[in-house]
């Protein structure tokens, strides 16, 4: 992008795709379902790509593909020019971590907080035992833990602290970059907002680059620096985060933002006018992908698939969005 | 005009846990009344004792807790069966697990209705076909014989609130409505209760973590900070002036587009919900608060304020102090 990279990428994507094959009954022949499609994009080093869409738009899968926790069909993820796929499982521990959802199903319940963050550095194989007793000391204080914490169990932390506990178990083996797949959707907004400053804080402190992956506009309008916008597998709109919530340019974000409910009596909740068709990955619509719920479709829209479009602000896939010079 | 629902100091007991500790609330007729809060607060278990639905062993005491005039604290299981699902409805944040999934959605919405009408069966389908139009599923013929794991969560939350709209109840309690579905859905869902509620004149009862939801539906908002209601107020009054440090701390924990600045931290209040004992004197929410005195530890008496605005809390209205904005 030439509007955001005046650094080289720490993470790029190049053409990344991923199909599965699903049954729907015991009879019925398989159904291709393509849950990313052609997905590009690169990340200047200390930068926030904020990724946002419905669920089934394959944001998820998204993550598991960076994070090699699923093969791709076809693509490829590059980490500083290399391809993850290339290196063994140590080497990209160190290079890529993720931050998930939910800290109860992300924690071994039967491991010690110490244990739990000193895992990646077992793993690695050739790490002393004072260095890490040190390391996972630095991580719990980075993250805010005390240190008779290290030698609870999860089920004795409350939420806010189970993702602290998370969060350095990413940070252990100082990666470059923190993929971090709804890191606050499962906590209380008080603490949601704990979480979000002390994320701020380490992208800052520790120069970190981060995906972060959420369903919650307002929390990415806070921390990405550029936002994508999936659909059914692909990436409809990605820009600059102020120009993205300013001037949106896809029919299909601009409903997303006027979905957002902020704290402001008086105003009612909008009509998002999207309609009562639901997007299904496995029987992705003819031309543009969005047509059949985009309430200003024309003609065209439902026999030719928009091209993707990269111009000065920013990458839009719409017939209707004009160029920006 | 009397309130559809009045709840005057309302206690629950589970074990040896206060969950509910003195709440007095009022729905009227046609009225959005929110209860937001955090998790752990007691919203669910004042909105289940409300129904007469709380778990085993735990046990309710009520000043007073009228429905439509009638005092129904001391109604037994089936005086409350005769009310549940007919006078009054209540519908479940998750409607994957609230509806049964060994039986289509035709014969759980005739269920309701046959239960507490003496109607045909035919009769029962064409009601049941007739509310799923209304609540904007098409196809609602087809729609009545499927199961509910055919159909997406916004179709199943819609077909949930059809289900309690059967017997053309007086109060709706609705528990997080949305809290499971897309923001898209989730606009839609609350469009749709307003519309119902207006051509219905439903009083409606909401439970929400979320101050988005509760600025855009509700007329009147009580807080909820550990078994208690700290603050209540008219929407527009809570909004403009809120007084409780609580209340205030919640607003600031929450990133508004184009409100916070990207590099600024969002307000959290430190700490956790606490898990009340029976018998705890003062205010609860002294240990997070940082305009906590001495004052806090004792009791002290529920400010009545111009406005309908009430107040738990030794500062005086109008307070600024270190924290405030």
């Amino acid at each position: 992008m030439s509007t955001t990279a005046t650094s080289a990428p720490a993470i790029e994507v190049r053409g990344l795709r991923r199909e599965f094959r699903v049954r729907q009954g015991i009879f019925s022949a398989p159904r291709q379902v393509i849950a990313v499609d052609d997905v590009s994009f690169a990340v200047p080093a200390g930068s926030v790509l904020g990724v946002v869409g419905e669920s089934g738009c394959g944001k998820s899968t998204l993550a598991r593909l960076i994070l090699n926790l699923l093969a791709p069909t076809s693509g490829d993820v590059l980490v500083d020019g290399k391809r993850l796929a290339d290196m063994d499982r140590r080497a990209r521990a160190r290079l890529i971590q993720p931050v998930f959802q939910d800290p109860f199903a992300s924690l071994n319940p039967r491991r010690r907080v110490r244990d739990i963050i000193a895992m990646p550095l077992i793993a690695q194989g050739d790490v002393a035992t004072d260095d890490m007793n040190r390391r996972v000391a630095e991580a719990m204080e980075r993250v805010g833990l005390s240190r008779d914490q290290a030698q609870r169990y999860p089920a004795q932390l409350s939420g806010g602290q189970r993702q602290r506990v998370a969060i350095a178990r990413a940070l252990v083996l100082r990666p470059r970059i923190v993929v971090c797949d709804e890191p606050t959707s499962a906590l209380d907004v008080s603490v949601q907002a704990q979480i979000l400053n002390l994320l701020a804080e380490l992208r800052r402190d520790l120069g970190l680059t981060y995906l972060f992956i959420s369903h919650n506009l307002a929390v990415v309008e806070h921390i990405a620096t550029e936002v994508a916008v999936m659909y059914l597998g692909r990436i409809v709109e990605r820009t600059e985060s102020e120009r993205l919530f300013a001037a949106p340019r896809h029919p299909y974000t601009r409903a997303l933002l006027a979905s957002v409910l902020t704290p402001e009596p008086g105003l009612g909740v909008p009509d998002v006018g999207l309609g009562d068709i639901m997007p299904d990955p496995a029987n992705i619509p003819p031309g543009c992908r969005f047509h059949p719920r985009c309430p200003v479709a024309i003609a065209r829209c439902a026999t030719e698939a928009p091209k993707s479009t990269a111009d000065a602000a920013g990458l839009v896939e719409c017939h209707l969005a004009e160029s920006v010079g | 005009m009397s309130a559809l629902l009045e709840v005057q100091d309302l206690r629950v007991t589970i074990g040896s846990t206060a969950a509910v500790r003195g709440i007095s609330l009022s729905v009227n007729k046609g009225e959005t009344h929110c209860l937001v809060g955090e998790s752990g607060c007691g919203k669910s278990i004042t909105a289940l004792s409300i129904m007469g639905l709380l778990p085993k062993g735990s046990v309710r005491e009520t000043q007073a807790l009228r429905f439509a005039g009638e005092e129904i604290g001391g109604y037994g299981e089936r005086q409350m069966e005769h009310l549940r699902g007919n006078r009054m409805a209540m519908i479940f944040q998750e409607p994957m697990t609230s509806l049964n999934p060994a039986y289509t959605v035709g014969s759980q919405m005739t269920e309701v209705l046959r239960r507490h009408r003496r109607v045909t069966r035919t009769a029962a389908v064409d009601r049941a076909a007739e509310l799923l139009a209304r609540v904007g599923i098409t196809a609602p013929g087809l729609r009545l014989g499927q199961f509910p794991h055919q159909l997406s969560g916004g179709l199943r939350q819609r077909v949930m609130i059809a289900m309690s709209l059967m017997c053309d109840p007086e109060l709706l309690i609705a528990d997080e409505p949305t809290t499971a579905l897309d923001v898209t859905v989730q606009a839609q869902i609350l469009r749709l209760l307003a519309e119902l509620q207006k051509d219905l004149g439903l009083g409606i009862l909401l439970i929400t973590h979320d101050l988005g939801i509760v600025a855009r539906v509700a007329d009147r908002v009580s807080v909820m900070y550990a078994g208690e209601v700290v603050e209540s107020a008219p929407t527009v009054a809570l909004f403009a002036a809120p007084e409780h440090p609580y209340t205030r701390g919640l607003l600031t924990c929450v990133p508004v587009p184009g409100k916070v600045k990207r590099d600024e931290p969002l307000g959290s209040i430190p700490g956790v919900v606490p898990r009340m004992q029976p018998g705890f004197a003062g205010c609860a929410f002294r240990d997070r608060c940082p305009e906590a005195t001495d004052a806090c530890a004792g009791s002290f008496p529920r400010q009545n304020m111009s406005n309908d605005h009430q107040l738990l809390c030794t500062l005086a209205p109008g307070w600024t102090g270190s924290a405030a904005a």
